[in-house]
């Protein structure tokens, strides 16, 4: 078991609005987390302040770089900076480069993660490390077929997949999902699940989603924070937390 | 009816124009396109690549091709320091602010100019290499120096094309003006890669206003001359489109030279109505919406 991840007392307050209060998490890298909690709990302000597109008000992020043993203090960081050092995310909305195809997409995430960007004369089309590091990750998330389509021309449930893709094309050590079966239907769900599930046992990469899909979070969790109102209520396996009576008191209680 | 040889002969000097135009307008939409900055100063840096040819020849030995070179380089660290000093500082601020800074550049360039130069017009001879006259086809001809910018013009298009298709640099460019924000999550060092766009967006300026020297007077006003027809260029052909900006220059070029065939003044009104035109009929522009 390592600490890959670990959050202390983290703090975000936006006006008198404390988004995420208090927060102190350690991710292991043998479980598959999810974290949960109503709308406006502060999943996404939390997801934030991890990949350093926001800056805490207080508290510290620490991250285990790919390359090292020992945790290092990201607080304050730039997500560009936070990516060198192992940790990527994927969002809600579809965010992928939509006028690239499939194949450039993963070439850019390659030629980021490789340090390959300011080689001009290094023409990648002639280049078949990079093309090939990226069809390894187009196969991974079972793409293959589609490597010259547009991004643009996708199906929701394939932009998805590239999104993923896109975030292991970096070689995290920690990958952020952010509800990554919103609008899907049953089958692209299922089979969501499934690739995240087998990418995590292939891969060193530790996988942390936030989900709105209780059977998605049952189905694929090891273990599950819960936030409400910013603060961290609840954190164990799945069943633990689901027999938690504050958690079905601010979040089950609201929606069933 | 007008005379086809007048016809053919305004085409060819359109086609001269749309190259000098298509050398400013194509920086202005690298740099928006990639940056998603109006960068009003833009034809301030054009002149001020016209005064570096000027200096060159009149003050250092090497005369034109040295103060092309010097030009572009020159033009494109002025761009750095803008960038690295000034612009960086206000991405986050709505775009009018972005706009006056880029504006406040403008004035202080033209005046900086004015103030070391005077205002009064210069006037640089084609390099000996290329005074002579090419002859198309029987009577008509075209000047061996606008040859050689309509080549250059084809060249530099080439380039961005060939770079941005194909090299890793330009696929991290076109990501980047994809999705900024996503680029950056990826680990691509967007501030950097925004001082590299605009160095080259800038050089691009400087070499623009260097190789019009021969072809036009060069007062400290050329700038505000050239960068109204090159946003015209840029609206038309779609902003951060560099088919577009090709494509509109070309047209603007023709439209200016053919147009003045028929009532005097008519060649600078053209441009403008197509450009209501466009805004009216097609507000993304001609190539708009369509990744370079």
């Amino acid at each position: 078991m390592t600490t890959v991840l670990e959050t202390e007392d983290l703090e975000r307050q936006f006006g008198k609005l404390m988004a995420v209060d208090g927060v102190s998490v350690s991710i292991d890298s043998d479980d598959v987390t999810s974290i949960i909690g109503p709308n406006g709990a502060g999943k996404t302000t939390f997801y934030n302040l991890l990949s350093g597109r926001l800056d805490p008000t207080g508290g510290s992020v620490k991250l285990r770089p790919r390359d090292g043993t020992e945790l290092v203090d990201v607080t304050g960081q730039t997500p560009y900076e936070i990516n060198r050092l192992g940790l990527s995310r994927a969002f809600q909305i579809n965010n992928v480069f939509e006028g690239l195809s499939v194949i450039d997409n993963l070439r850019v995430a390659r030629i980021s993660r490789t340090d390959r960007s300011l080689n001009l004369s290094d023409i990648a089309r002639s280049d078949p490390e990079l093309s090939e590091e990226a069809r390894e990750i187009i196969e991974m998330v079972n793409l293959e077929g589609l490597e010259q389509t547009k991004c643009a021309n996708l199906s929701h449930g394939d932009k998805r997949k590239v999104e993923v893709a896109l975030a292991l094309g970096t070689d995290p050590t920690v990958v952020l999902l952010d509800e990554p079966t919103a609008g899907m239907n049953a089958t692209e769900t299922e089979r969501m699940v499934n690739l995240v599930e087998e990418i995590n046992e292939q891969t060193d990469t530790t996988f942390v989603l936030t989900e709105h899909d209780m059977e998605v979070v049952l189905g694929i969790s090891d273990r599950v924070l819960v936030l409400d109102n910013g603060a961290l209520i609840a954190d164990g396996t799945p069943d633990e937390v689901m027999a938690d009576e504050r958690v079905r008191e601010a979040y089950l209680g609201g929606e069933l | 009816m007008v005379d086809p040889g007048l016809l053919i002969d305004q085409l060819i000097t359109g086609i001269s124009i749309g190259s000098t135009l298509f050398l400013i307008a194509v920086g202005l939409s690298l740099i928006f396109g990639v940056l998603e900055v109006l960068n009003f100063a833009h034809g301030a840096l054009y002149m001020v690549g016209a005064y570096v040819v000027i200096v060159t020849i009149n003050d250092f030995p090497g005369g034109f091709w040295v103060g092309v070179l010097l030009a572009t380089l020159v033009v494109g660290l002025i761009g750095v320091v803008i960038e690295m000093g000034f612009l960086r500082r206000v991405y986050d601020r709505e775009d009018l602010d972005q706009l006056l800074l880029t504006f406040a550049f403008v004035l202080i360039i033209t005046d900086s100019v004015r103030n070391i130069f005077g205002s009064g017009s210069n006037v640089v001879d084609p390099p000996a290499l290329l005074r002579f006259d090419l002859t198309l086809a029987e009577g008509i001809s075209i000047p061996g120096y606008r040859a050689f910018v309509i080549v250059m013009s084809l060249v530099v298009m080439g380039a961005i094309l060939l770079t941005l298709r194909v090299t890793n640099f330009g696929r991290i460019v076109r990501a980047t003006s994809s999705d900024r924000e996503m680029a950056g999550l990826l680990g691509i060092n967007v501030p950097r890669l925004y001082t590299i766009v605009f160095f080259i967006g800038a050089a691009l300026a400087g070499l623009g206003g260097a190789l019009v020297t021969p072809l036009q007077s060069v007062t400290p006003e050329l700038g505000n001359q050239v960068i109204i027809n090159a946003f015209v260029v840029v609206v038309i052909g779609g902003l951060g489109s560099f088919t577009g900006a090709f494509v509109g220059a070309y047209l603007i070029g023709i439209m200016i030279a053919v147009g003045s065939l028929f009532t005097a003044g008519a060649g600078q009104l053209f441009p403008f109505v197509a450009l209501i035109a466009v805004l009216l009929l097609r507000p993304e522009g001609l190539f708009g919406g369509v990744e370079a």
